[in-house]
């Protein structure tokens, strides 16, 4: 929000708690409640977590050639969507220590978002993780009489 | 795919289904339970040696309610975009494809799941064949 806007995110967020565009509400598992918001670290629909109800809020994405896209809103320029968010992309080539120091550093520990600062780096690792080949799932070999078939 | 976290053992208190009692004596009468009312009746009595009846001290524990074997909770999805939402709860939550989902979108589904480490409870579904 912005300084001039006399909306709290608290006040927005007793509105659009019960239903918002990102919400994903299922009943399965004793009713379970994600968060489809690009500024959501962990995909959780909570007040902390949800960045549109933030002033200041971090979104890690992932890139579309690999790597990582860091993303910090600016306070008080909500009605400048143009220049509201700090961007930086990391490419696929810049190692994870590097990329989670400086993720740690943007989100800081008393000064920007500093509750969000490991979800920010656990984020970052599991899309880095997401990023690399995976192993084919070796085939299932048949087991008993199927398996003594194919072995005679 | 990634292993659930770690969970105190999950006990169920009750495994079998509850039946309504009389149940298997007439087959006018379901098996789907109810709470016997009769004036008489032994059952809601708690007579020694008839069938007990369902309570809610038979619930699972908190921990483990809702939870499969593996340790995960299964989600339902119907995309690949649903699949994202999993990616940091790949260790309590298992995503479950959709009945109405056909085999095209399942094999994209499948992937992403993979890619991010997420279990499908039903991998399978619709995409072996039978040889």
């Amino acid at each position: 929000m912005s300084e001039r806007s006399n909306i709290s995110g608290d006040l927005i967020w007793e509105v659009v708690r019960n239903s918002n565009a990102y919400l994903v509400k299922h009943s399965a598992a004793g009713g379970v409640q994600f968060s489809r918001d690009p500024f959501n670290l962990v995909n959780k629909h909570s007040r902390k977590y949800d960045g549109f109800v933030n002033d200041k809020a971090v979104s890690v994405q992932p890139n579309e050639k690999g790597g990582v896209t860091l993303k910090t809103k600016k306070p008080g320029k909500a009605y400048k969507p143009a220049s509201a968010y700090n961007e930086h992309a990391y490419g696929s080539t810049v190692s994870n220590r590097k990329l989670y120091k400086n993720i740690a550093d943007a989100v800081g520990k008393n000064s920007y978002r500093g509750d969000l600062n490991k979800a920010a780096v656990a984020r970052a690792s599991a899309i880095k993780l997401s990023q690399r080949p995976k192993k084919e799932t070796p085939e299932r070999k048949p087991r008993g009489l199927k398996g003594h078939k194919t072995e005679a | 795919m990634v292993s659930a976290k770690k969970h105190v053992p999950i006990i169920k208190k009750h495994p079998k289904k509850w039946h309504r009692h009389q149940s298997d004596t007439f087959k006018c009468v379901p098996s789907a339970w109810r709470k016997p009312k009769g004036i008489d009746n032994r059952v809601r009595r708690r007579f020694k040696g008839q069938m007990v009846m369902p309570s809610i001290g038979y619930g699972s524990n908190k921990k483990t309610r809702h939870m499969m074997p593996s340790g995960h909770k299964a989600f339902l999805v119907h995309n690949p975009r649903d699949v994202d939402l999993l990616l940091m709860h790949n260790r309590t939550y298992a995503a479950e494809i959709a009945s109405a989902v056909s085999s095209r979108k399942r094999v994209e589904i499948v992937a992403k799941a993979k890619a991010l480490g997420v279990k499908v409870t039903n991998p399978k579904a619709k995409l072996t064949t039978e040889s």
